[in-house]
């Protein structure tokens, strides 16, 4: 399928928006439908460490164990929906025959006898690993001692085969220059590595999973870019860290909603990937559902906009629990319990048409806590949306993005509205300056990154992106 | 949207970063601390200021007119370096300006130890990596900055590399430590399998694990093991292991040893 640009949004207004209803619901598994009317709790975790030793205990693990207890907890506790998320574990996907298949039919099964025995909504989204490694090759045929591209795309086709209700992705492509991006705080190489590159290799990848999920009636989910927007967002941290400046995070973030729409405008559907926190933009642009994490994923990632996260989300996740004894159960039961009470909260909302004061609740407890979640608030959200789809190329989306972040920081800060730190505020006055001299020219822009780039990260290969 | 005119937020959240914004200059901080000789003064603001365009013309300037390799290391380059580590421990500085500033000292450590004999003394060889099937290195490589900084010699042998590969390389060049680092629990184990290879060779180093599925209870869970848990740490206790600390009293002293970092 070849990309379509989303050129308009998909609300008229921002006020239009709200948790647990998209304009492209989706509807798969055993009864389960996003964006229809509820939000839906999605439950990750991962295995024990040693679990991953032989294929029979990594399903045991996954089926017996993982899947069993949240179901349950679902059942026991009266939720009407779940949603399983397995993020492979990297021997599924080095080995996605031996150690992937078992799983995914594993937990295709164990759901389908949930469903028939209580009549609980249930799917599972497998998300597989991208173990691509930009020094040894990104596409087909480049990694030739390891074959890790071909690995990404035989996992694919594998989990969808085997049962998959959903597939998605966290895709690396551009990390190699994102990585450089964060730890010398350059913008341009931000920009460049997740709304270029990044880009780029997700409309080839996307258009190869989607291509694969349609043959085995999988819904192509989507993607995050955990790989480089959450990297600059943890590193940012909270307010007792200072490895990265929290306004170069949020600008960050901005260029991965560029990149991560790209799996849509390849045609997949949604919903995308959780620790995506660029949702709430690609859900104003595309009307198509999104899985968001905030407060309920304390456990695996904290940051500054626990409860903003939820104001539009329609699957509501916890990122990632390492399966191990809790006081109240196994900790996926126990966190499974706290996502499905704020689930039922939020479709209480709903039910008794509060949601939009819910939303505004939920915005408004976090829309001064730092810049990231200001620029995620939805109405900020919805104005780079704007920003995005008013432009035709991967590159001056992502510039016009992170321009209309950087200034409405700049206004807020300068409204009294928002605080910064002195660094924070130095950052953001560099990044107007960088942002703004930046080419109009794409291809001028991509040579200059090219040149400039290929002698300062030694990992870079352009010919990883065609380039 | 809601109607919030007028709202008082500060019952909802307090900005503890504001309260706590350093609000004194990199100037002001540096200037207590920079070296009294004029030379070495210029060599030390070049690496706190991270002019890394001129900091080797300045240490050749320096021993042109007849300065100690050695000392222009010692006295001016790894003391600008420690200048910069107090900003950072200040919040004053963040990560960018560590990297570009270790960057500027190697440069001009590139340059000096051109005059030293046989170069320049390293205090000691460490191997880094992120474990087999572990693409995630970004903790590895600013922890290998920090150690080259600190005087080590950094063997990095990049990420998602093989037990075996790992323990053949220790045995080949014995280094005095070796660390792992994994953000994925099914890919931590490699961290025990490497140790436990190391104890049945005979070679009892100390094994650093880090990152991020990590913690401290599960490298302390095998022998060899020593956490750290951010990058800082790491020179700290490679510090400690140099003077003779081996992995057990590392573990004893960690709370002490890595204490502020």
């Amino acid at each position: 399928m070849a990309i379509k640009r989303y050129t308009k949004m998909a609300y008229a207004k921002p006020d239009d928006m709200v948790f647990g209803i998209a304009k492209s619901p989706v509807s798969y598994g055993f009864g389960i439908k996003v964006g229809a009317g509820r939000v839906i709790p999605e439950i990750n975790y991962a295995p024990r460490p040693g679990r991953e030793a032989t294929p029979e205990k990594l399903t045991k693990e996954y089926v017996d164990y993982i899947s069993k207890d949240a179901i349950e907890r679902a059942v026991t506790e009266g939720f009407p929906d779940l949603q399983l998320e397995t993020e492979w574990v990297f021997q599924m996907g080095n080995n996605s025959e031996k150690f992937g298949r078992p799983v995914v039919e594993g937990q295709k099964a164990i759901c389908e006898e949930m469903h028939e025995k209580y009549g609980i909504n249930l799917a599972v989204r497998h998300t597989i690993p991208d173990m691509r490694e930009a020094e040894r090759g990104m596409r087909p045929g480049m990694d030739k001692e390891r074959s890790y591209p071909e690995k990404v795309l035989e996992s694919a086709e594998i989990a969808c085969e085997a049962g998959a209700d959903v597939l998605s992705c966290e895709t690396v492509g551009g990390k190699e220059v994102l990585d450089y991006a964060v730890m010398t705080g350059d913008i341009k190489a931000a920009l460049f590595g997740i709304g270029v590159l990044g880009s780029m290799d997700m409309e080839w990848i996307w258009q190869e999973f989607v291509k694969i999920a349609k043959k085995h009636k999988t819904v192509p989910g989507g993607d995050t870019n955990c790989s480089g927007a959450n990297v600059a967002m943890f590193m940012a941290g909270g307010f007792l860290d200072n490895d990265v400046p929290k306004t170069f995070s949020a600008v960050t973030r901005t260029f991965a909603a560029v990149r991560t729409l790209c799996a849509w405008e390849a045609g997949a559907v949604g919903p995308d990937k959780d620790c995506g926190y660029e949702g709430p933009i690609l859900k104003a642009i595309a009307g198509k559902p999104t899985s968001q994490e905030g407060k309920n994923c304390e456990c695996a990632h904290a940051d500054l906009q626990g409860n903003l996260m939820a104001q539009v989300c329609d699957l509501w996740s916890n990122e990632s629990i390492e399966y191990h004894p809790e006081f109240g159960g196994s900790s996926v039961a126990c966190w499974l319990g706290s996502l499905g009470y704020e689930v039922s909260l939020m479709n209480t909302a709903l039910l008794l048409g509060q949601e939009k004061t819910l939303r505004d609740l939920y915005m408004y407890s976090d829309r001064f806590r730092g810049p990231e979640g200001f620029i995620l608030a939805y109405d900020n959200a919805y104005k780079i949306g704007e920003a995005i789809v008013a432009e035709d190329n991967v590159y001056l989306r992502a510039k016009a993005a992170g321009l209309t972040a950087a200034k409405l920081i700049d206004e807020a800060y300068s409204n009294g509205t928002l605080q910064l730190t002195i660094s924070q505020k130095d950052m953001l006055k560099n990044i107007l300056k960088v942002l703004s001299s930046l080419p109009d020219d794409e291809n001028k822009f991509i040579e200059d990154c090219v040149k400039q780039y290929s002698a300062e990260i030694p990992a870079f290969n352009p010919k990883n992106y065609e380039l | 949207m809601l109607d919030t005119k007028g709202a008082n937020f500060d019952s909802v959240l307090k900005r503890y970063d504001i309260l706590v914004d350093n609000v004194s200059t990199p100037e002001e901080i540096a200037k207590k601390m920079l070296p009294t000789d004029p030379i070495y003064k210029k060599i030390a603001e070049d690496v706190v200021y991270m002019k890394y365009k001129d900091i080797a013309a300045d240490v050749a300037e320096a021993l042109e007119k007849g300065k100690d390799p050695h000392e222009i290391i010692n006295e001016a380059l790894v003391s600008g370096m420690e200048i910069v580590s107090d900003l950072y421990a200040q919040h004053v500085y963040y990560l960018p300006e560590i990297m570009l500033a270790a960057k500027t000292m190697e440069i001009g450590i590139g340059v000096a130890e051109k005059r030293i004999p046989g170069g320049r003394s390293s205090k000691g060889t460490i191997i880094m990596h992120a474990v087999e099937g572990d693409p995630h290195d970004i903790g590895k490589n600013i922890a290998a900055v920090m150690m080259r900084s600190a005087g080590y010699t950094v063997v990095d042998m990049g990420r998602d590399v093989p037990v075996d590969e790992v323990v053949a390389k220790t045995e080949e060049i014995k280094p005095f430590m070796v660390s792992g680092t994994a953000l994925m629990t099914t890919t931590m184990p490699a961290i025990p399998r490497i140790a436990s290879r190391l104890k049945e060779k005979g070679i009892e180093i100390p094994v650093i694990g880090a990152g991020g599925a990590v913690n401290r209870d599960y490298v302390e869970s095998f022998d060899l093991g020593v956490y750290s848990e951010k990058a800082p740490q790491t020179p700290l206790l490679a510090q400690k292991a140099i003077e003779g600390y081996d992995w057990r009293k590392l573990r004893e002293e960690w709370d002490q040893i890595v204490k502020g970092a």
